[in-house]
């Protein structure tokens, strides 16, 4: 057995005895967050959206898929999460830059892009705390018939 | 004597039966002619919304949806009759101009009152459309439209 070899198990056995200390020290590992589905759609060519409730657990990770129905109109629409009280002010911003929600904007919590009839799109986000959420289409003029609540549980 | 009765009673009884259904079952697609009704109904609305909040700029896009909207009558009815198709035709038409008209005017004026005037003349063009077709299949004035109808 040559120095080196000895000092390197040394170390080794170092670091075995350490082992178990580290991982008392070390917090639970936080459960995996919860894939939650959602799905919604346009009423057709109507301005109203199909089911107009949704529900998710806090903290889940939503996938929503947002589907298009209209047949006749060419009129696009997207879908846009709120926190509570802020979709009039965000819906406001949106009217004066053609539907579209300012990047970064903390009063927003996700959006699913605009789409035309037919199309289906899609968002993903982590659930926020336990309450209810508007959500909207934030093209021009669409929000005071086209929206919703998402209840997001404990 | 006994022969006229029965003749008689044949003929109520098919009176009675034409009565019974509904005038929209006399229609190919009645389900598509309400749904084009109720579009032109809820653009004619968002008309009116645009120009209340001043969102004239907005108006024109209106207009587009609204021959869009006039277009899905056109093919809801496009198994019709020749003569009803010819009527429904006629008026939708002075129903679009008159909508046209409203986003003409939105180009240029910044009076929403006007605007508001011009509007309601495309409203009553629109009502002579709908006066040609069965009551059952008309959207309800007085209906809300079908989203939530409200901001939180």
């Amino acid at each position: 057995m040559t120095p080196s070899l000895s000092r390197r198990a040394l170390l080794r056995a170092l670091l075995a005895g350490l082992m178990p200390l580290t991982a008392c020290r070390r917090r639970t590992p936080p459960a995996p967050k919860k894939d939650v589905d959602l799905f919604i759609a346009s009423d057709g060519d109507f301005l109203a959206f199909r089911p107009d409730e949704l529900t998710c657990p806090a903290g889940a990770h939503v996938h929503l898929t947002f589907h298009h129905t209209g047949k006749f109109l060419n009129a696009v629409h997207n879908w846009v999460l709120v926190q509570p009280g802020q979709m009039e002010a965000v819906d406001k911003y949106a009217e004066k830059h053609d539907g579209a929600v300012a990047p970064g904007d903390p009063r927003v919590i996700a959006v699913a892009p605009m789409c035309g009839k037919g199309e289906t799109v899609r968002t993903e986000f982590i659930a926020p705390a336990a309450g209810d959420y508007p959500f909207f289409c934030s093209t021009p003029g669409h929000a005071e018939d086209m929206n919703g609540i998402l209840h997001v549980t404990k | 004597m006994k022969r006229n009765r029965t003749i008689q009673a044949a003929v109520a009884v098919i009176g009675v039966l034409a009565v019974a259904v509904p005038l929209s079952a006399q229609l190919k697609s009645p389900d598509d002619v309400k749904t084009a009704l109720r579009l032109l109904v809820q653009v004619s609305n968002d008309f009116k919304r645009q120009i209340t909040n001043k969102n004239f700029s907005r108006v024109p896009h209106e207009y587009m949806e609204y021959t869009e909207a006039a277009d899905a009558l056109r093919s809801a009815i496009k198994d019709e009759p020749a003569a009803f198709k010819s009527k429904v035709e006629t008026r939708l038409k002075a129903a679009v101009t008159a909508a046209q008209h409203v986003s003409d005017m939105s180009g240029t004026a910044s009076d929403a009152d006007k605007l508001m005037a011009e509007h309601a003349k495309a409203v009553t063009a629109m009502n002579a459309v709908f006066e040609l077709f069965p009551a059952d299949l008309r959207p309800d004035p007085n209906t809300p439209p079908p989203g939530r109808r409200g901001r939180s």
